[in-house]
């Protein structure tokens, strides 16, 4: 059964193609992790699974239904851009959008008050919205999204500028929504925490699918063509090596992708410095990104 | 609908906690009653510095005739102020006994003593005028005009006047002109005291010089009473009532003032619904509150929240006259259909204006661009104000029935038409009422589509074209 389905899916934005020819199914109760380059057309397909903007073509299928709106009650839909109302009390703001939601005033203070405690806000809640740092308005944000128990939790980049802290909360909070059995799509920018959190990928790049399933099967659909290194002699050891395509440097760890004998790579490395670690791995999620979302050198050429 | 209801209770708490709605509430009668307010701080400051003038008469005798005018004048320029004392009534007021106070003259009126008591002074109200004969010097080069008019730049004269020799002539001839000099020619109380003066010595004169008695063309040129007076009934008992004197404040004070009531709540309620979307949208909350409701929702909630606010003034302000008549006891004057059609084109004209408004707030991302968009929603709201006297003056012509049928401006016209007494045939009401309906149900529609585009919009603001395309859009 799947929660979310798109099929054919195209947005223009007069000559500009957001989205071409999108086919997506995110199954019933999985963290479903949108990834892509900024303007790659994710809030659009977002926006469109939410029927809050309509696609030129295609068809879109949301629990069960055609016509579902971001105004379902069903759905819990956190925007990138998001602000509150900053006079506001925190109670009386959730309490607002809890009843927007379509809950009772009663069930919504109360909700409202567990979740604060939850996420260990509890002494603010009955503080205005703008006496909360950044941090604490996301969280706050976050519970007006979650407040009626959605069943299909939609998070336009949920972590951005949190800090480890709170950042740690808040994956707590979204793996919880798993476990009551809300499906959850966010979008991310974090490939660690796509990484870590998501069932499944989507990647889209150009208005286009690019990478679309487990994380496993993501990176497993990549050669073993990267060696991560550790070397004393640093990065500048590696220069002028035959075989090597490309290297990103992390400052004490390089990572490259290398095509001929590793073995070969492994004893001419020896001769000249001490290799502290040698890997033949998969890349990183963040790698194969990386690797799609360079710009080409013709594009470059133009800049 | 209960989002809507959530959204427009929501949005009225907001308003009507706010600083600006109490400010709001004082405000309109401040502006309303600002004329009144002048008016009494005009009297108790009145100007009362002395106009001193001199003249060059050439003429036979009009320097005496000035001079005794103006003694009786400046005798005149007092007025009694303070409490009169009064037996058992309101200060001020005569009042009929009840036979009950005194035992004289039980069931007629009380005698009313108007004695001038201690509480009484006497105050001036006018400036003191006073003049002096100027001759002119036979030695002197400059002319007499220019003489004068140094002195007056020299603030020794405030205006001088020049008598022509002939002016008591009855036949035209030259020299029988009155020129008034002055550096201070928006002061009108000294020329208009000497001209009515003038005039009327003059033509004393010139009666007596054809032997004709200046009291005889008095009485003779005495006005005719003509009074303006409403149509007369006839009751159920055969009792014929009317045929009242007009009363100018019936007549005209109260229509107009019913008009720019409905405007002044309008233009305090509608922005808001700019306001407020705009601000929604400037401060990212757009998008979140479209993720629990559709923006129609959203918009109409606003619309409610606007209604609501627009009429909880209207209750304080028409509470206010429904206690002030009742307490005066001239309830008759505002009939309660009056209250009715005003509650009914102010929710009309609510709902035209602030969805236009709303609409206008969501598809701008500045206030700036709002403001220059919106100013064509403002002529359409303001234009009916122009017409207001043409339409008072005649609400059966033409040009005020088809005014009132048009309906951006059916509210204001058609309100301003009910309260002038008969008011527009029924069919007429019907018709504006039918009409109004339609046209805010296509603004509402008009607006939604505008506001759903408009709110995801960002940048720069659009042009009228595209707010057009927008409404025919998908």
């Amino acid at each position: 059964m799947n929660a979310v389905r798109l099929s054919g899916v195209t947005k223009n934005y007069g000559a500009h193609r957001a989205v071409d020819s999108l086919d997506l199914s995110i199954p019933t109760g999985s963290v479903y992790g949108f990834i892509g380059p900024n303007g790659s057309g994710k809030t659009t397909t977002i926006r469109m699974i939410l029927h809050i903007i309509h696609p030129d073509q295609g068809e879109i299928e949301v629990l069960g239904r055609k016509e579902t709106r971001a105004s379902n009650d069903r759905i819990g839909y956190l925007p990138e851009e998001r602000g509150m109302y900053k006079k506001m009390s925190v109670k009386r703001l959730l309490t607002y959008y809890g009843t927007l939601k379509g809950m009772s005033k009663r069930d919504a203070r109360r909700v409202g008050v567990e979740w604060m405690e939850k996420l260990g806000l509890e002494a603010w809640i009955d503080k205005k919205v703008e006496a909360l740092s950044k941090g604490m308005a996301q969280k706050v944000q976050f519970i007006s999204t979650v407040i009626s128990a959605p069943e299909l939790v939609i998070l336009d980049e949920p972590f951005s500028g949190l800090d480890p802290v709170n950042l740690e909360v808040l994956r707590a909070a979204i793996l919880e929504l798993r476990e009551s059995g809300s499906t959850v799509i966010f979008s991310t920018h974090d490939m660690t925490m796509a990484e870590q959190m998501c069932d499944s990928i989507f990647m889209i790049y150009r208005g286009k699918k690019v990478l679309d399933g487990t994380v496993a099967s993501v990176r497993a659909s990549y050669r073993a063509d990267t060696i991560r290194l550790k070397l004393s002699g640093g990065r500048s050891v590696l220069e002028g090596l035959q075989g090597i395509d490309s290297v990103n440097d992390m400052g004490h760890i390089q990572e490259v992708r290398f095509s001929g004998d590793s073995q070969e790579l492994l004893q001419r490395l020896m001769a000249v410095t001490a290799v502290n670690h040698f890997e033949i791995t998969e890349p990183s999620l963040h790698n194969i990104f990386i690797r799609i979302a360079s710009p080409e050198p013709e594009d470059v050429a133009h800049v | 609908m209960s989002k809507i209801m959530t959204i427009g209770w929501t949005e009225y708490l907001s308003a009507v906690r706010s600083k600006a709605f109490i400010i709001g509430i004082i405000m309109m009668p401040i502006m309303m009653g600002g004329s009144l307010i002048a008016k009494y701080l005009s009297e108790s400051n009145v100007d009362l510095q002395e106009r001193k003038f001199a003249i060059l008469d050439e003429s036979d005798g009009m320097y005496e005739l000035l001079e005794a005018a103006l003694e009786v004048r400046n005798s005149e320029i007092f007025e009694t102020v303070g409490e009169k004392p009064v037996q058992g009534g309101m200060p001020g007021l005569p009042v009929l006994s009840d036979g009950s106070s005194d035992g004289a003259g039980s069931g007629s009126e009380a005698e009313v003593t108007w004695e001038p008591g201690e509480m009484q002074e006497k105050r001036q109200v006018k400036p003191t005028f006073s003049m002096e004969r100027y001759e002119h010097d036979a030695n002197e080069t400059r002319s007499p005009e220019l003489v004068l008019s140094d002195r007056v730049r020299s603030g020794e004269l405030f205006a001088f006047l020049i008598v022509g020799k002939n002016v008591f002539e009855p036949d035209r001839k030259p020299k029988d002109y009155v020129n008034y000099h002055s550096a201070s020619p928006t002061y009108g109380d000294l020329p208009k005291w000497i001209k009515s003066t003038i005039q009327d010595e003059v033509e004393t004169s010139r009666f007596q010089s054809k032997n004709i008695d200046p009291e005889l063309v008095k009485d003779m040129k005495r006005r005719v009473n003509f009074d303006e007076r409403s149509l007369v009934e006839e009751t159920v008992e055969g009792e014929e009532i009317g045929g009242e004197e007009e009363n100018d404040f019936e007549s005209y004070v109260i229509p107009i003032a019913s008009v720019i009531m409905l405007f002044m709540l309008i233009m305090m309620a509608a922005p808001q619904a700019l306001n407020v979307v705009l601000e929604e949208k400037m401060q990212k909350i757009s998008e979140v509150l479209i993720s629990a409701v559709s923006p129609f929702q959203l918009m109409m909630g606003k619309l409610v929240g606007t209604v609501l606010l627009s009429m909880t003034l209207s209750a304080v302000y028409l509470g206010a006259v429904v206690v002030a008549t009742h307490y005066f006891e001239v309830e008759s004057m505002v009939p309660g259909r009056i209250y009715a059609w005003f509650l009914l084109f102010q929710l009309m004209a609510l709902a035209i204006f602030s969805s236009l408004f709303a609409a206008v707030g969501a598809a701008c991302s500045e206030m700036r661009d709002a403001q220059s968009l919106i100013t064509p929603g403002m002529m359409i709201l303001m234009i009916p104000m122009f017409f207001l006297g043409v339409v008072v003056e005649s609400p059966d012509s033409t040009l005020s029935v088809a005014l009132s049928l048009f309906p951006p401006a059916t509210p204001m016209i058609m309100m301003l038409r009910v309260a002038i007494e008969p008011g527009p045939p029924m069919w007429q009401l019907i018709l504006s009422v039918v009409l109004t309906v339609a046209f805010t149900a296509a603004c509402i529609w008009a607006a939604g589509k505008v506001f759903r585009i408009g709110l995801l919009s960002s940048g720069q603001a659009p042009t009228m074209k595209k707010l057009i395309g927008w409404v025919f859009s998908k």
